[in-house]
């Protein structure tokens, strides 16, 4: 393996971090656009390349196939974001956005990357928690970066409800700890997970039960599940689109890997109910998500419950084991192309018309033909519609839960229509729908609040051509990937599914 | 030695019901502090009783991050924010001691529990504990202010470090340092966020 590479991965954000700090907004963002390419090559060399497990600095981080997964959805969807972030930058400080402020964003998302990296990437439990928790107060100015009292709100109800949730998840951290200490003694090692692994079957049952289900609650408050998850819609709603997309796409998958470190290390001690745990909180996610989004008014609140029934149909996956497993492994994928490509669309919307209600926003074939085709697609796409890739992870996890028990899936499938319906419907209005209040220009022209929209953005006109043509790039990429699947990424997941204890005869 | 490490804990206890019991933010920091210091006191029995450098360290930045800069930082926000008194609660003072008391009794039970199935690590600091755990929650549910969530959740915090620091010992000082580290940002950003909302609702 090539190690030198693998040191590459965190060694580019950090660098990335650092020249944010001291560079020119502009020229940052071509350095951010060269870093991001470098990063997504590094990593795809390292997906060809790779056939082991593999550790790099000093042994306190390491690849498997099940961070792999997630280090490529990061890459991948960190290079578009990069994309969009160049068009969008231009766009808002020639809309009148201070550079400083701009400065600030860069230097935010950046440490967001690099801290998320870490926190992927660590064999080590406790530098796993410092990492998640230093993407949420990273991610924490960047969801207020708009300043209204609105995501002041949400960013303390993010912050409050994430840091307690992941406290929960240190004293899961804690109790494992106590328990490898007696296999270990009390060193770095005890925490190593690739040392637990290999101990599993000497550790203490009822201490790796009480830690996986502190693990679940706490890391579980920051992937969103459903009693703990009020704090979600605000924040991926009020930060910029570029961000909230990363929010939604990536950073909970990092906050679910942690839950899934947890359940490998019981079931290699030979505790498999855990399981249960993780099919009730994604179907009660997919349940309560469900019933939100039906009757959501917010177009990026809409987007954020989706990310929410995805991160529960996920968990589900999980849970049922199987194919399903393999289900949900590119649905972790797939969930973070669609779920960005939806955001930047939305906040190419938002931009120009400073209007965040549903009904409000009408006829957008006319105003932002491209955006517009991409919004409709795209949440065509994350409700699982045959042409984009979604459908493929979807229909992998509804059959692996249809085989396991008929009347679960049954429940699922009704819960899935209901999202289809409410989220489909909801931009098919805002696709074609005519105006439907009186005091509205006629012809559907869409109304804006006055002082915040400046006249020229109130169609797609204006824009740049970045952060346009992205999301459309985004869009045609979930497309193509339902029709070929690269065999080096398909090989990573068959070989993570396995690690789950996954069948991986149903590719041939 | 142990009964001084006992009397530490029960200190812990006592400052968080203090806490509940009073109306007063300046007062509940300086508790914070206090409580604080009292964990690294018994963090410091530990060290001196198993020699252990690793507990040593520990203390010490526990000293540094919480008797002493996060105080500091909500001291400086509070004068900035110009607020003394909690007003805005779901339930009376009188019934949230009551409540306080009634969840001691229960992580009292549930540690017993557990001590049954046959664990090592003293039912007593464990009582404690889950007990200092709840009763932060309790306070982060039923009081309005941003401060008062904000104490309740270094509370929370305290408790697991206690936890922490009697099942085990220690955590390793690289985790522990960065833990620390964290939770003194995220004091920074709450207290930066609080000043912004101030700000946004007085105009």
């Amino acid at each position: 393996m090539h190690h030198k590479l693998l040191d590459l991965i965190l060694i580019l954000p950090a660098a990335a971090l650092i020249f944010s700090i001291f560079t020119d907004v502009l020229w940052m963002s071509y350095l951010q656009l060269a870093i991001s390419v470098l990063v997504f090559l590094t990593v795809g060399v390292i997906a060809v390349s790779f056939n082991s497990i593999a550790f790099f600095l000093g042994g306190f981080f390491f690849v498997d196939y099940i961070n792999l997964v997630i280090l490529i959805t990061v890459s991948t969807l960190e290079l578009f974001v990069a994309f969009y972030s160049f068009g969008y930058v231009r766009s808002e400080i020639a809309g009148g956005v201070s550079k400083r402020k701009f400065k600030f964003y860069y230097f935010w998302k950046n440490l967001f990357i690099f801290s998320m990296m870490v926190s992927i990437l660590s064999n080590n439990l406790g530098i796993y928690w410092t990492g998640l928790e230093a993407t949420t107060l990273a991610t924490a100015l960047l969801v207020s970066f708009n300043r209204t009292k609105e995501s002041f709100e949400a960013t303390w109800k993010y912050v409050i409800m994430c840091s307690v949730g992941i406290a929960i998840g240190l004293f899961a951290i804690v109790i494992l700890y106590f328990t490898t200490s007696q296999v270990y003694g009390e060193s770095m090692r005890s925490l190593s997970f690739i040392n637990i692994m290999q101990a599993g079957a000497k550790l203490d049952k009822n201490f790796l039960m009480l830690s996986f289900i502190l693990a679940l609650v706490g890391f579980g408050t920051k992937v969103g599940f459903a009693p703990m998850h009020n704090w979600l819609p605000d924040a991926h709603s009020q930060g910029p689109s570029p961000v909230s997309a990363l929010l939604s796409g990536v950073l909970l998958n990092t906050a679910l890997l942690g839950i899934l470190r947890f359940y490998q290390i019981n079931a290699a001690a030979g505790i498999h109910y855990p399981r249960y745990f993780l099919i009730c909180f994604g179907f009660l996610t997919i349940f309560v998500s469900a019933f939100s989004i039906i009757k959501q008014t917010d177009y990026k609140r809409l987007f954020a419950f989706s990310s929410m029934e995805n991160m529960g149909i996920i968990a589900l996956g999980f849970g049922i084991g199987g194919i399903a497993v393999i289900g949900s492994l590119l649905q972790i994928f797939f969930h973070a192309l669609n779920k960005g490509l939806l955001f930047l669309s939305s906040g190419n919307v938002l931009a120009a018309t400073h209007e965040r209600r549903i009904d409000k926003i009408r006829n957008l074939s006319k105003n932002f033909p491209i955006t517009g085709i991409v919004l409709l697609f795209g949440a065509m796409g994350i409700s699982g519609m045959p042409p984009f890739a979604m459908f493929l992870g979807e229909i992998y996890i509804m059959t692996g839960v249809f085989r396991t028990d008929i009347w679960l899936g049954f429940l699922v499938f009704i819960l899935l229509i209901f999202v289809f319906i409410g989220l489909f419907g909801k931009v098919l209005k805002m696709y074609v729908g005519k105006a439907n209040t009186g005091d509205e220009e006629e012809g559907g022209e869409l109304k804006t609040d006055g002082a915040g929209a400046s006249h020229k953005a109130v169609s797609e006109a204006g824009l740049h051509p970045f952060i346009v043509y992205v999301p459309l790039i985004m869009l045609l990429f979930s497309s193509f990937l339902l029709f070929y699947i690269p065999y080096p990424f398909l090989h990573i997941i068959k070989s993570a599914a396995v690690e789950f204890g996954g069948k991986v005869n149903f590719f041939k | 030695m142990e009964k001084i490490a006992e009397l530490f804990i029960i200190l812990i206890l006592v400052s968080v019901v203090l806490n509940v019991s009073s109306p007063f933010i300046k007062f509940a920091i300086k508790l914070y502090s206090f409580q604080s210091l009292m964990l690294a006191f018994y963090i410091l029995m530990g060290a001196v009783h198993f020699n252990s450098i690793n507990l040593y360290g520990s203390f010490a930045i526990t000293i540094i991050f919480k008797v002493i800069l996060i105080p500091y930082f909500l001291f400086k926000t509070l004068k900035k924010v110009k607020m003394d008194k909690e007003i805005n609660m779901y339930i009376g003072i009188p019934e949230a001691v009551v409540f306080a008391g009634s969840l001691t009794l229960l992580s009292n039970l549930i540690a017993q529990k557990i001590i049954k199935t046959g664990i090592t690590f003293g039912s007593f600091v464990f009582t404690i504990s889950l007990a200092t755990f709840l009763i932060g929650a309790m306070l982060m549910i039923t009081r309005k202010t941003l401060f008062s969530q904000i104490l309740g959740f270094l509370t929370i915090d305290n408790a697991i470090f206690l936890a922490a620091n009697s099942i085990t010992h220690g955590m390793p000082l690289l985790v522990e340092l960065g833990v620390l580290f964290d939770l003194f940002v995220s004091i920074l950003i709450l207290s930066l966020l609080i000043l912004n909302l101030r700000r946004n609702v007085a105009s």
